[in-house]
């Protein structure tokens, strides 16, 4: 049995709140719940919890809604929490924009609970939860497609052939596991691999990552 | 495939010839004339044509008649007029064409005109007579006016939408045909201050100027309504756009929770999935038409396939997609998915990884998995739809089963079309 992690749910959603809390596994405890930005930013730095499932669309911001995950993550700066970012949206700008402000992993709302507590579970554990969708993205983003393969592996506007290797075979729907015995290595090693891409992802200059990919309706 | 076309499909051939190029014997028929129509590749308007065809007779002698009615003191014009304004085009989708320049002709007629006009002007002004000076002068100037006019509308509203001038065409025409006008206005006020009657002077100026406007007023009115079609089509995003954001907030939610609540294979799932994804075509990709690549095409089909098999279907494309939806890794792609929707269930995944040359298709399924060789020779799918399908076409099919799932990796080079 893995051990518990308290989370906390932001999503302006009671409906969607309600759904999910009687959904997620008995090792995910619910600490808390909010349902725009600021109660978001006061219950996490209250609760601190080890993971924010945190909804892309987030009213009470600033800006628009659409930016609202980002403020909440922004706001958090300072806590240990790390945040997992659910959308109903898909669209590409939403979901590499809450990446790029600092969320360990995207998956849709559509996914199971059982999914959901998985992927929390991860991002706790401080890796990064891929989708096939996320994957596929990355590899076209950074040119992996085209040829380009990072020459050193601190390069930050390229993949390495490993990266690209293993981003290939999630894309292709395989399982971290299932990763690490196609190409032989641990499941420690697959996830420092998707660690450090998104590490990449966050970090990468390549230009105008989120214009370029929603214009091409890459996610 | 090889059954014969049934012989009866082919449409009896109307009475009405659907476009008789020449003007056909008349009496021999005793069919029901054919209908009052104008030709849609004409040589003005195409009314004498459509006249001809509906009364049978020559196309020269419906001319000719206009021609002595237009002499009889105007009736004929006013006859054609009339049957332009009354008689509809032929059927048909295609622009109509005019062969006649009539903006031309006329803006030849017009010039000429002005030149006779200039010299009566000229000689009146040297030995203060010259013959016929007055109606040369008044009817000159009039008539260069009444052609430029017509001239200048004419290419406004018929050349410009007419595919064999353009555009281009009508505004050189319009140009040539303001300047006229524009002469004709300068002279006559020249001749204004001179002195002349109260009633021409006015007239000589007012006319002109009216004309210009008219032959300006295609532009106004086509600026006017791009300017309204700006505008609804604005106000219709927005619309749009609060819509979305409200079905965003609202139903996208819903179906999401139910897909997330009632297990991934489950009917409701697989419902609520279906909805989601239409409702976010419909949403997010507008009024855009759906360019039919590889992936979209994969994505429609998965949809399809969601709907008549418990299975859910993840297609994630990277990289171009060069590749048709028509082409043979399009189908066998699609014989895959079909097999693994079939045969295997619960989750699919199709990755789609396209390069300058060539495609990689990859899908992968959780089911039972099978053996190839195990598989009776007389199965088709997977040896003929999909193996055979690839090496016709130049690629490479390629069956991985194991006991957890099983993938089928297409593989194509070239930019051959295949």
């Amino acid at each position: 049995m893995r051990e518990q992690i308290r989370v906390v749910i932001v999503d302006d959603h009671s409906i969607f709140r309600s759904g999910l809390r009687s959904d997620l596994d008995d090792t995910v405890v619910i600490a808390g719940e909010a349902s725009d930005v600021p109660s978001a930013i006061a219950v996490i730095t209250e609760a601190c919890p080890d993971v924010v499932l945190l909804d892309v669309h987030l009213p009470g911001g600033s800006g628009q809604d659409a930016t609202g995950g980002e403020e909440v993550i922004r706001g958090c700066a300072g806590t240990p929490t790390r945040f997992l970012a659910l959308s109903v949206s898909d669209a590409a700008e939403d979901v590499v924009r809450v990446i790029r402000a600092g969320a360990r992993g995207y998956i849709t709302k559509g996914s199971s609970g059982i999914e959901v507590s998985r992927a929390a579970h991860a991002v706790a554990g401080g890796d990064a939860v891929f989708s096939p969708r996320l994957a596929g993205f990355v590899l076209d983003a950074f040119g992996a497609v085209a040829g380009e393969t990072a020459a050193v592996d601190d390069e930050l506007d390229r993949l390495s052939a490993r990266e690209q290797e293993v981003m290939r075979l999630i894309a292709r729907g395989f399982a971290y596991k299932e990763v690490a015995a196609e190409l032989f290595i641990s499941v420690k090693t697959v996830e420092t691999h998707v660690s450090a891409v998104l590490r990449k992802l966050q970090l990468s200059s390549r230009h105008e990552l989120t214009a370029w990919a929603s214009e091409r309706r890459l996610l | 495939m090889t059954t014969p076309a049934a012989p009866q499909a082919r449409p009896v051939r109307p009475a009405r010839p659907a476009r008789p190029a020449r003007p056909a014997r008349p009496r021999a028929v005793a069919a029901p004339r054919p209908a009052l129509q104008r030709p849609r590749e004409c040589a003005v308007t195409g009314v004498a044509v459509g006249l001809a065809r509906h009364l049978g007779a020559p196309v020269w002698a419906v001319r000719a008649l206009f021609i002595v009615l237009a002499l009889l003191g105007g009736a004929g014009i006013l006859l054609y007029l009339w049957c332009w304004a009354f008689i509809p085009w032929e059927p048909g989708a295609a622009t109509p064409t005019h062969a006649v320049p009539v903006a031309w002709i006329l803006l030849i007629v017009a010039g000429t005109s002005l030149i006779v006009a200039f010299l009566g002007v000229d000689q009146y002004q040297n030995w203060g007579w010259a013959p016929y000076a007055v109606p040369r002068i008044i009817g000159g100037f009039a008539v260069a006016v009444a052609a430029a006019t017509v001239a200048g509308l004419w290419a406004g509203f018929v050349d410009r939408v007419d595919p064999a001038r353009g555009a281009g065409h009508a505004i050189l025409t319009r140009v040539i045909a303001i300047g006229t006008l524009v002469v004709v206005l300068v002279t006559v006020s020249g001749q204004v201050a001179r002195g002349v009657g109260p009633v021409v002077g006015t007239a000589g100026i007012l006319l002109p100027a009216l004309a210009i406007l008219a032959v300006l007023s295609p532009a106004l009115i086509q600026q006017y309504r791009e300017l309204t079609g700006e505008r609804i089509k604005r106000i219709r995003e927005e619309q749009r756009a609060e819509m979305a954001a409200h079905l965003h907030d609202s139903v996208l939610q819903t179906l999401a929770l139910i897909q997330n609540r009632a297990g991934a294979s489950s009917d409701a799932a697989r419902l609520a999935r279906a909805q989601e994804r239409e409702l976010r075509a419909w949403l997010y990709d507008g009024d855009q038409p759906a360019d039919s690549d590889l992936p979209t095409d994969l994505r429609d089909y998965a949809g399809a396939l969601e709907l008549d098999y418990p299975v859910r279907i993840d297609v994630v494309s990277a990289g171009l997609s060069t590749e048709r939806a028509s082409g043979e890794v399009a189908a066998a792609a699609r014989e895959a998915m079909l097999n693994a929707a079939r045969h295997a269930g619960g989750e699919v995944s199709v990755y789609i990884e396209g390069r300058v040359a060539g495609v990689d298709v990859y899908i992968r399924d959780r089911g039972a998995g099978f053996v190839l060789d195990d598989v009776p020779d007389d199965r088709l799918g997977i040896r003929q739809s999909i193996v055979g399908r690839m090496r016709r076409a130049g690629g490479v099919a390629a069956v991985r089963s194991t006991g957890s799932g099983t993938e089928v990796h297409l593989h194509f080079d070239g930019g051959s079309s295949a």
